[in-house]
């Protein structure tokens, strides 16, 4: 398969053709330790934080850049009018559980949208995964590394090399 | 040169001494927006003392000194107060803030009334018109909750319930504080400003609240460099005319556009980009602008003098009896058997005590008010003084106070560290025994 075909259908993928399913994604509840949310921070570059186990209901997202805010003392950050929500963060500001310290409403994108659109959200907002949801439930995520994955996948299946 | 390379290089000279004084007074553990308001008196007394001609220094405007360069150093810093607006209710979350408790409620609604009151009163009594004296009022509502939360962090009571329910009364009495200024700076008659200011929240905060999510959605779609930003900016100033047109204020124009647009994670995404632009320029300008309208000459006459005692044993006094009032009648959701105890009197004073610093708050109001007409130009110097004389004492008092209100609870810490110790050396010891035993 031509690296052009192979990209053309990569783009026109549904994110249902490449949902893993949440049995493997970095999910913890909004109750958990924060220790239990670093360490899954140790290995990934997000944890996705629900409502609970069975409701899947999508909370809010921890990413890697975030452990900064948690470790550091509330008073490195500033107080601007409202603004709290960082230093809210910091395990000394009073954070306890990965509800205090998740991003609320992240970027989500729904199941039956294609790659492209995944891809066009990823590059607007400067982001590497968004949630896949139905509703406002968790069922998978789409990171880049997901998609890679899938273009090799792709291409492999068409015979094509990367030195084409 | 010409008048605009003069604006050019006024503008620079200020980012770069509010940089440097933002960050030499942090180093003092206090708001880095004094080192940013001081700088800007330093640079606007150059002025006023004869020291720089205005045409090289274009940042101080009224009192003889604007210019057509100088409306434009103004209307820069008016941008910074929109941003900040704008970047303040970008930032909070509203799902938090529904969780705000009873105490944290009722002492935030005191805490801000008691002052507004005492204040608009007081000044009422000292020959104020009651429009420029309720303006005087308000400037004493909202609490600046930085200084308190490191202090509180620094004695180790952050994370006590009166730690946390200071920090939700805090964010509301910004929102309070910023919504109030409206009634000083509206105009026509009571039956048609609450009309107008009724109308202006359901088109902002109800309307607008079902709807932000299709333009956002809409933004995607033009699939333009920044596009998502700019038709967010553009909705702002479009609230930010219209409040203005209604009822002088832009501000709460911008505000209800960021606390909107924060319900939507596409939103929060724009935060970095939105500080970039407030932080990197029109905000610290904005500090160092109001900083530079502190004649420093309007010290020769007691009015400022005799107004910033008032204002400042009122924002201090009033916030106390407010606020704590506010969270003694509640209890602390505990029951009646709590409200007359020892401990129900000093959690209420911490959580007043908490509450006294002011900030940016009440220079953005201060602001509105003078823009507005609230504040006539020939009293504005010393609405100016007095401002920051009670942003000053309110930011250096507190510390020591909250130091002393929580004695108790840093005894108690303290005691328990040593017993912690002590235990800790008797179990090394005890294990030692036994090794010799063995």
């Amino acid at each position: 398969m031509e690296i052009e075909q192979a990209l053309k259908t990569f783009h026109s993928l549904r994110l249902t053709d490449i949902n893993h399913g949440v049995t493997s994604l970095p999910v913890v509840t909004e109750d958990a330790d924060i220790m239990s949310v670093l360490k899954i921070l140790r290995t990934r570059h997000h944890v996705w934080v629900v409502k609970d186990r069975d409701s899947m209901n999508l909370v809010g997202v921890i990413r890697y850049l975030d452990v900064i805010d948690i470790l550091l003392p509330p008073e490195a950050h500033r107080f601007k009018l409202g603004m709290t929500s960082r230093t809210m963060k910091s395990l000394l500001g009073g954070a306890t559980k990965a509800g205090d310290v998740a991003e609320r409403n992240p970027l989500t994108i729904e199941e039956d949208a294609t790659v492209l659109d995944a891809l066009m959200k990823m590059r607007k907002y400067r982001v590497q995964v968004l949630a896949v949801v139905e509703g406002d439930k968790l069922v998978g995520e789409v990171s880049l590394r997901i998609l890679i994955d899938e273009l090799l996948r792709l291409m492999k299946v068409g015979g094509a090399s990367w030195k084409q | 040169m010409e008048t605009v390379t003069w604006l050019l290089a006024t503008i620079g000279i200020a980012l770069i001494l509010a940089k440097i004084g933002d960050s030499i007074i942090e180093r003092f553990e206090l708001p880095g927006v004094l080192g940013e308001l001081v700088m800007g008196m330093i640079l606007g007394n150059l002025v006023y003392f004869g020291i720089v001609s205005p045409q090289y220094l274009p940042i101080v405007s009224g009192q003889g000194f604007t210019t057509d360069i100088t409306a434009i150093a103004n209307f820069l810093a008016k941008l910074g107060i929109i941003f900040l607006l704008f970047l303040g209710a970008l930032d909070t979350d509203i799902d938090q803030l529904k969780k705000t408790g009873v105490t944290a409620t009722v002492s935030t609604v005191l805490g801000v009334f008691v002052p507004l009151i005492l204040g608009w009163f007081a000044l009422m009594e000292m020959g104020y018109p009651s429009r420029e004296a309720f303006a005087g009022g308000v400037l004493l509502t909202a609490t600046s909750i930085g200084l308190t939360v490191r202090v509180m962090m620094d004695l180790g009571v952050l994370k006590s319930e009166v730690g946390a329910a200071s920090l939700s009364a805090s964010v509301m009495d910004d929102f309070l504080g910023i919504a109030l200024v409206i009634f000083a700076v509206g105009t026509g008659g009571l039956l048609n400003l609450t009309l107008k200011i009724v109308a202006f929240f359901v088109i902002t905060g109800v309307i607008w609240w079902y709807l932000v999510d299709y333009y956002i959605k809409f933004a995607e779609r033009l699939h333009v460099e920044k596009g998502i930003l700019g038709m967010a900016l553009g909705m702002m100033f479009l609230f930010a005319a219209l409040a203005e047109g209604w009822f002088a204020a832009a501000i709460e124009g911008a505000f209800m556009m960021g606390l909107t647009l924060s319900k939507l994670p596409e939103g929060k995404r724009l935060m970095d980009d939105v500080r970039a632009i407030g932080y990197g320029l029109l905000i610290p300008f904005f500090f160092v602008h109001t900083g530079a309208m502190l004649n420093l000459t309007v010290f020769e006459h007691e009015n400022a003098l005799i107004l910033a005692t008032v204002l400042t044993t009122i924002a201090v006094v009033g916030k106390i009896i407010g606020r704590g009032f506010g969270a003694w009648i509640t209890a602390w959701g505990r029951g009646r058997d709590f409200l007359f105890t020892r401990e129900n009197f000093w959690m209420s004073l911490q959580m007043g005590i908490g509450s006294i610093p002011r900030t940016e708050v009440a220079l953005v109001d201060l602001m509105v008010a003078i823009h507005g007409g609230a504040i006539p130009p020939s009293d504005a110097p010393d609405f100016i003084a007095a401002t920051l004389i009670f942003i000053t004492v309110s930011v250096l008092i507190t510390p020591p106070l909250l130091k002393w209100a929580f004695k108790a609870e840093i005894e108690k810490a303290k005691a328990m560290k040593v017993a912690q110790k002590v235990e800790r050396i008797n179990e090394t010891k005890e294990k030692i025994r036994e090794l010799k035993g063995q």
